[in-house]
């Protein structure tokens, strides 16, 4: 190498470039020679070892929290971010969920036997034809209560209360055969038959138009038969 | 040269036992230990904290670290390496928090950007202007490039102990040294009179 750098000048001043930045290292050395000689070196490894003993002898503590373990302290961040976005998510959830309202699949926690179910529909029955009976009696009461054919009448049959109550009937006729209660299913079809009648004729009823009526109900004693239907329903209630 | 291995081997041998003692809570190893190596780990602590004080505790950061993992050295490779790999790696964390708590700028650069020669010792004359460049250009180095430069001629390590320490292997750890001798030489060439 020596012999190249004789004789190859550019060599020559590249390595005494080389040279001349290599001795500035001595300058940090120089430095850090000076910074170490104010080092008592025969008493720090006394006090190394003291730390390290002393250190050695404490008694190994429990985590203070047992989860620490699970991510070094530079991702305690990112833990912290999900717990709060599972915090948040699920506070969400609870708001949305609990809106009032069955879903379908919840359970409601209620249950019933069949045939709890079936007497309280039985029983429903028996109410809505009691109810039924009641209406249609007060309609017919009102008819026939009034001095013959006139405003009274006509107004009765425009309240539409018949209407309504054809209206139930269509509702009522699945329950009565559902329970075969066949004698109130008997009588309801009567004042059915009776009601449709009536909203078929015109709103100026005639004299005869209303004797006609008159005597279908009377004779079959449509009135007495609701009653005791009524007081036969009340009296299962 | 035939002697060398036979010398590395017997000093191993007795650090492996030294090792052994302190992790039996041995106090006279542990001291032995640190009188042997306590320089040597300052060097390489200050060459990357320009801080005596805050070198100073990263020597005893690194001792008392050994003393918690002297079971965890690997018999057959160096020891000093080892030892001064682990010093580096304080010196490192070190420096960073120092930096974090003067809010200072460099906290957020990569590790590649970390000044290793940070303090501006300056003063009137040229010889102290020419060693500023000279350690603001080595800081401006490429991270292992630095290190190899500063174990190299601060710590005076040979090639072998450098690749140990750094876990790269002979080669590599002289191509980068030249890589830094190369680097640093076109910095400075304007400070020093030289051609680029």
């Amino acid at each position: 190498m020596a012999e190249h750098l004789d004789k190859c000048p550019e060599c020559r001043t590249e390595a005494e470039a080389v040279e001349r930045l290599l001795q500035e290292t001595e300058a940090v050395r120089a430095e850090i020679r000076a910074a170490a000689a104010y080092v008592d070196w025969e008493t720090l490894p006394g006090l190394i070892a003291d730390r390290a003993m002393a250190a050695s002898r404490k008694p190994e503590r429990a985590p203070s929290r047992p989860w620490g373990w699970l991510l070094p302290l530079r991702m305690r961040p990112a833990l912290a971010g999900l717990i709060a976005g599972l915090v948040v998510g699920a506070a969400a959830m609870y708001f949305v969920l609990r809106a009032p309202g069955a879903r379908p699949g919840q359970d409601l926690g209620f249950h019933a036997s069949q045939e709890f179910l079936d007497r309280a529909e039985l029983e429903m029955a028996r109410r809505n034809t009691l109810d039924y009976l009641e209406k249609s009696q007060y309609v017919l009461l009102d008819v026939f209560g009034s001095a013959g054919a006139g405003s009274a009448t006509t107004a009765a049959l425009r309240s539409g209360q018949t209407r309504d109550l054809l209206a139930r009937k269509k509702y009522l006729n699945g329950q009565l055969e559902r329970f075969q209660m066949s004698k109130a299913k008997a009588i309801c079809d009567q004042i059915e038959m009776l009601f449709r009648e009536l909203s078929e004729i015109s709103e100026e009823m005639s004299a005869a138009e209303f004797e006609r009526i008159r005597d279908f109900v009377e004779e079959r004693q449509l009135l007495l038969k609701i009653n005791l239907v009524r007081k036969e329903l009340e009296r299962e209630i | 040269m035939s002697d060398v291995p036979a010398r590395r081997e017997v000093e191993a041998a007795e650090i492996a036992a030294l090792l052994e003692r302190i992790q039996n809570g041995d106090r006279e190893a542990f001291m032995t230990i640190i009188r042997l190596y306590q320089q040597k780990v300052f060097v390489m602590a200050y060459s990357i904290l320009r801080d005596r004080e805050d070198a100073l505790d990263a020597v005893q950061e690194t001792f008392l670290r050994l003393h918690q993992k002297a079971g965890l050295f690997r018999p057959g490779r160096s020891f000093q390496a080892w030892l001064l790999q682990m010093a580096k790696n304080i010196s490192i964390d070190s420096y960073r928090r120092r930096r974090r708590k003067k809010q200072d700028w460099e906290t957020s650069r990569p590790i590649e950007e970390i000044p290793i020669a940070v303090e501006d010792r300056g003063g009137d004359s040229a010889a102290s202007d020419l060693r500023s460049a000279f350690s603001r250009s080595v800081e401006t180095l490429a991270e292992r490039q630095r290190m190899v430069f500063v174990m190299r001629h601060y710590n005076e390590l040979p090639f072998s102990e450098i690749s140990e320490a750094m876990r790269i292997s002979i080669g590599t750890a002289k191509s980068l040294h030249f890589k830094a001798v190369q680097n640093l030489r076109k910095r400075l060439a304007p400070v020093l009179g030289m051609e680029p």
